[in-house]
């Protein structure tokens, strides 16, 4: 006993150093970001991806970015803060690159090298209308005009390559496609300039970006002292996953610190003594300790989502100490008293680790850590009850507690409920059905923008940034798939063709595709015919005239301008408009999403992508499927039951966390609680308690020992209903309706435990009563 | 993307610029040219000799201009090619001999650059010191010269890399010199100050009803 007990506290210590190094260390972040977690199981390198998968991919994109506005009346003071500010930026650890006005100018060289060979190529579409139209000659006077504007991008080179200025057009237009940018803007007598920094890629998983954040409000805060009248907004994922993240640890820390404060009060009004609460605590740290280790060995981020579901786990784990030190010390020697509880503690061990097994297979990280966590966890506080709760002095409960009282009183209460087999049988048949159709007629909600708390500063941040960049509107996007990338940029010239209606009438306020940045050889293609037959047919002569340069027309075998990894050194932007097998084109200011879906219904291989909407889909699609691990994991159950216990004990074991599950589904319907994936997942936890209820009072029916376990069970509902009544606190939705959903389903195991495994003649309390006399 | 539109832009503000530097040398120690007044305008004739590199002529144009602190430039071109160049807060707009307009550049930092010429012509060095060395001296002949070099690191190095105006009571000559090789020689002549209104022809084109 002492060698298994040493050997197995050393595993814990040795757990408490490395996840403390872990954490510590910084080898495993803490991640808020629910999108982190969800859609991996879809990452198809190669060929067309699903919705998610391109959703993930651009906000991954996306969230490596942080927008900072600045803004003051002045414009020079405006400018000399930013570019202070930006410095500070710069320096900050996990800054890639900042950008501010002008700082990029530098890229024309690189750009004219890419698109200047091209230039017979590449046409504006108001040119290439004028070409088609047969109105050449408005571009040839363009052409001579352009010799000798004072305004010009004219150079001996650009002469040759495109002598009719053609490029500039291209340009021009191409930089009015791409919309304001981090232009200093004028509004309303305030000038606003916006500083853009691109963050590391590992800065979350490396777990700095709580720092990075706080050193950059630290700068934010700085030059906003030195700089009286100056304004400031931010906005970027990364500082609503620290906020959330923050304010879930000071959750989890907050219900921890109560929970953990009640249990122990409970424990001291039933033992009044020191050394039960030393016991419980024992157990309910090592599984804490344990869940956590397992999940930092496993995963290289924690989310802050599955932390909060860590300390759920005292609610969990504390019923296994109780089970133990319930048991009166007459009961026999500790092994002894371990023997008789072990039966109903494997078996509820057994079912728990089947109902979180089930979640292990889950699709989604975030399911995963959960189920690892507390897979761990309960074997762990399991092992401690075995280990090391029998080397503590047994502590029996005071006749005179006050919860040993209310225990009796709810007793009494709970004798009069009881109700004949048949009665059992037809309930248990009820709670089979009617937890099948609830399954299926309780609508869901699993709107993503439900879940977070949202900071309200920074969502007013980012709506003022958006209106000022005018991002506003819906925040769609188009995907393009195809296997050929030639004709997803004929694709994306379609799709441009079908949206610049709307975008002339203000319903959509731009777009930006790859198309827009490396026309397809067809239009190449079709561009120099008509700049060969519509220019320099006509007027090459003239403008040779002109110039001491002979102009010649283009060679229509030349090379093609293609989006390949050359195009994109010079053009990263390509990369944000490619995804796996897809091209994306970006739309701004979206408002109106049926006209869009209109334009693009005869387009083939496009899809309009809502975000908010490809996200709440897949966690409508892993609500199903938790819905089906759920039934799994209560089908196993029922089989175990009927095993261990017979048909109709079985069935009558079975049903009472099956009505449990019903109960917490039933009163989160009727609370209002939107059923969403995540309260779906809570019902997972509702199973494991309820079948350890249940378990333990069936294993111990008729046994001396069957008061304290009954007591032991209540003790365990006013535990847990601590712990997840605590959650129901939360401020964050998310971890508010599991706690609120959990909490309701509880008190419905508790109460199904006793009715379902109630004697069938005689008033158990009082029999119960008699036997603590008789001891 | 969005470097991409900015440095469209900047493209253009750097060639605005560089014609903002017309007519805006003074030193504290040599003759200084005239300040245009708020409620004032320059008006001139011009002559631009554009030479490229490997090109043995320049392409050479003349015609006439207006600037006006408060309203922005005019640039009419009336030979080889009739055609105007339009700077001002709106961005810069070219119109053919046809009166089609047609805008090259939008945006708040056209704004600065008509802010720009104003405080250069109004003696206030000191948006042009930010991009620029600027070193002052006197020709043999008396007039005073203004070298702008773009300091280093500065993105304007890439479209400019000198530019030495002279003149007396106005800015006379301008040579602007790119880092291809590629040089604008400018000399303006016939200028005087003169106050607003514009004249109803300038006046339409900055308002855009000349067309």
């Amino acid at each position: 006993m002492a060698l298994r007990a040493t050997l197995w506290a050393l595993c814990l210590i040795t757990m408490a150093v490395f996840a403390t190094w872990q954490l510590r260390g910084g080898h495993t972040g803490i991640d808020a970001d629910i999108l982190s977690l969800i859609g991996q199981e879809n990452a198809a390198p190669n060929g067309p991806q699903t919705d998610i998968a391109t959703v993930r991919h651009l906000l991954a994109n996306d969230g490596q970015q942080a927008i900072f506005m600045l803004s003051h009346s002045d414009r020079d003071t405006l400018e000399t803060a930013a570019t202070d500010f930006a410095g500070r930026i710069a320096a900050l650890d996990g800054t890639q690159t900042i950008t501010l006005p002008r700082h990029n100018d530098n890229r024309f060289a690189d750009l004219m090298a890419l698109y200047g060979p091209h230039a017979n190529s590449l046409l504006s579409p108001s040119d290439r209308e004028k070409l088609a139209n047969g109105d050449a000659e408005t571009l040839y006077r363009r052409a001579i005009q352009n010799l000798y504007s004072p305004a010009t991008t004219l150079s001996s080179q650009s002469l040759k390559q495109d002598p009719f200025a053609l490029l500039p057009a291209f340009l021009s237009d191409l930089g009015a496609k791409l919309g304001t940018g981090n232009d200093v803007i004028a509004r309303d007598g305030q000038f606003y300039l916006p500083v853009m920094a691109s963050l590391s890629p590992d800065l979350r998983s490396s777990g700095n970006d709580q720092k990075w954040v706080a050193d950059a409000n630290t700068a934010l805060q700085s030059v906003t002292d030195a700089t009286p009248g100056l304004s400031v907004a931010k906005t970027g994922q990364i500082f609503f996953a620290v906020a959330e993240a923050t304010r879930a640890q000071s959750d989890v820390q907050r219900i921890a610190i109560i929970a953990t404060i009640g249990i122990l009060v409970m424990i001291g009004l039933v033992f009044y003594s020191p050394i039960p609460l030393f016991g419980a605590l024992l157990v309910v740290g090592s599984g804490l300790l344990a869940g956590l280790a397992a999940v930092v060995a496993i995963f290289p981020a924690i989310h802050a989502i599955a932390l909060v579901f860590g300390a759920t786990m005292i609610g969990i784990s504390v019923d296994y100490a109780l089970h133990y030190l319930v048991l009166c010390s007459a009961a026999g020697s500790p092994t002894d008293r371990l023997h008789k509880i072990r039966p109903g503690l494997s078996l509820g061990l057994l079912t728990s680790v089947i109902g979180f097994g089930a979640l292990s297979l889950s699709p989604t990280q975030l399911l995963s850590q959960i189920a690892v966590y507390s897979i761990a966890g309960l074997i762990a506080a399991y092992c401690s009850v075995l280990f090391l709760l029998p080397l503590i002095p047994a502590r029996d409960v005071r006749p005179s507690s006050p919860i040993r009282k209310l225990h009796d009183g709810l007793q009494a209460i709970l004798g009069k409920t009881f109700a004949p087999i048949r009665v059992r049988l037809i309930a248990s048949a009820a709670i089979i059905i009617t937890l099948a159709l609830a399954a299926f007629l309780i609508p869901g909600n699993n709107d993503i923008r439900q879940f977070g708390h949202g900071n309200d500063a920074l969502i007013s941040d980012a709506g003022k940034i958006a209106d000022i960049l005018g991002l506003g509107g819906s925040p769609v996007f188009i995907r393009i798939d195809g296997d050929d990338p030639q004709n997803r940029l004929e694709t994306g010239k379609a799709v441009r063709h079908a949206l610049t209606p709307l975008i002339a009438d203000n319903r959509l306020g731009g777009m930006i595709g790859l198309s827009d940045l490396i026309p397809s050889i067809t239009r190449q293609t079709e561009n120099r015919g008509l700049v060969t037959t519509g220019l320099y047919d006509r007027f090459g002569a003239a403008l040779s005239n002109q110039l001491p340069v002979n102009i010649t027309a283009p060679d229509m075998d030349a090379g093609y301008l293609v989006p390949d990894e050359d195009a994109a050194k010079t053009l990263p932007e390509i990369t944000l408009l490619h995804s796996g097998g897809s091209d994306i084109i970006r739309l701004r200011n979206a408002t109106d999403i049926d006209a869009i879906r209109l334009a693009l219904a005869d387009i083939q291989n496009v899809t309009l992508i809502n975000p908010p909407t490809a996200i709440s889909d897949q966690f409508a699609a892993y609500r199903l499927w938790a819905w089906i691990a759920l039934g799994s994991a209560l089908g196993v159950a029922a089989i175990l039951a009927v095993l261990r216990y017979g048909f109709r004990t079985g069935i009558f074991v079975f049903a009472a966390p099956a009505g449990a599950i019903l109960f917490a589904v039933l009163g989160g319907y009727v609370f209002g609680i939107d059923q969403s994936f995540f309260t779906t997942m809570a019902l997972f936890l509702v199973f494991a308690i309820g079948a350890d209820y249940v378990l333990f009072l069936a294993e111990s029916r008729n046994s001396p020992h069957d008061d304290d376990t009954r007591l032991a069970v209540l003790l365990s509902l006013i535990s847990s209903v601590l712990a997840f009544g605590l959650l129901a606190t939360s401020s964050v939705p998310l971890v508010r309706d599991i706690g609120s959903v959990i909490a309701i389903g509880l008190i419905g195991a508790w109460f199904l435990a006793f009715w379902m495994t109630a004697p069938t003649e005689t008033n158990h309390n009082t029999q119960t009563q008699n036997q603590r006399g008789q001891e | 993307m969005i470097p991409i539109r900015r440095l469209i832009a900047s493209v253009a503000t750097a060639i605005l610029l560089t014609a903002s530097m017309i007519g805006t040398a003074r030193a504290d120690d040599i003759p200084a040219p005239a300040t245009i007044g708020t409620e004032q305008y320059l008006g001139g004739s011009f002559t631009m000799d554009r030479h490229l590199d490997g090109f043995e002529k320049p392409l050479t144009s003349n015609g006439d201009f207006v600037l006006s602190p408060a309203r922005g430039l005019v640039w009419r071109t009336l030979q080889p090619f009739p055609g105007t160049t339009i700077l001002d807060d709106h961005g810069i707009t070219r119109i053919d001999d046809q009166g089609n307009r047609d805008e090259l550049a939008r945006g708040d930092q056209f704004r600065q650059f008509v802010e720009l010429i104003s405080a250069v012509l109004a003696g206030n060095w000191q948006p042009l010191e930010q991009r620029f060395d600027i070193t002052r001296d006197t020709t043999e002949q008396g007039a005073w010269q203004v070298i702008l070099t773009p300091k280093d690191g500065s993105t304007i190095q890439n479209q400019i890399s000198k530019i030495t105006a002279t003149g007396t009571d106005f800015v006379e000559n301008v040579r602007l010199e790119k880092p291809t090789g590629d040089h604008d020689a400018i000399t303006l002549s016939d200028q005087a100050l003169q106050s607003l209104p514009l004249p109803p022809e300038f006046a339409a084109l900055l308002t855009g009803t000349g067309q």
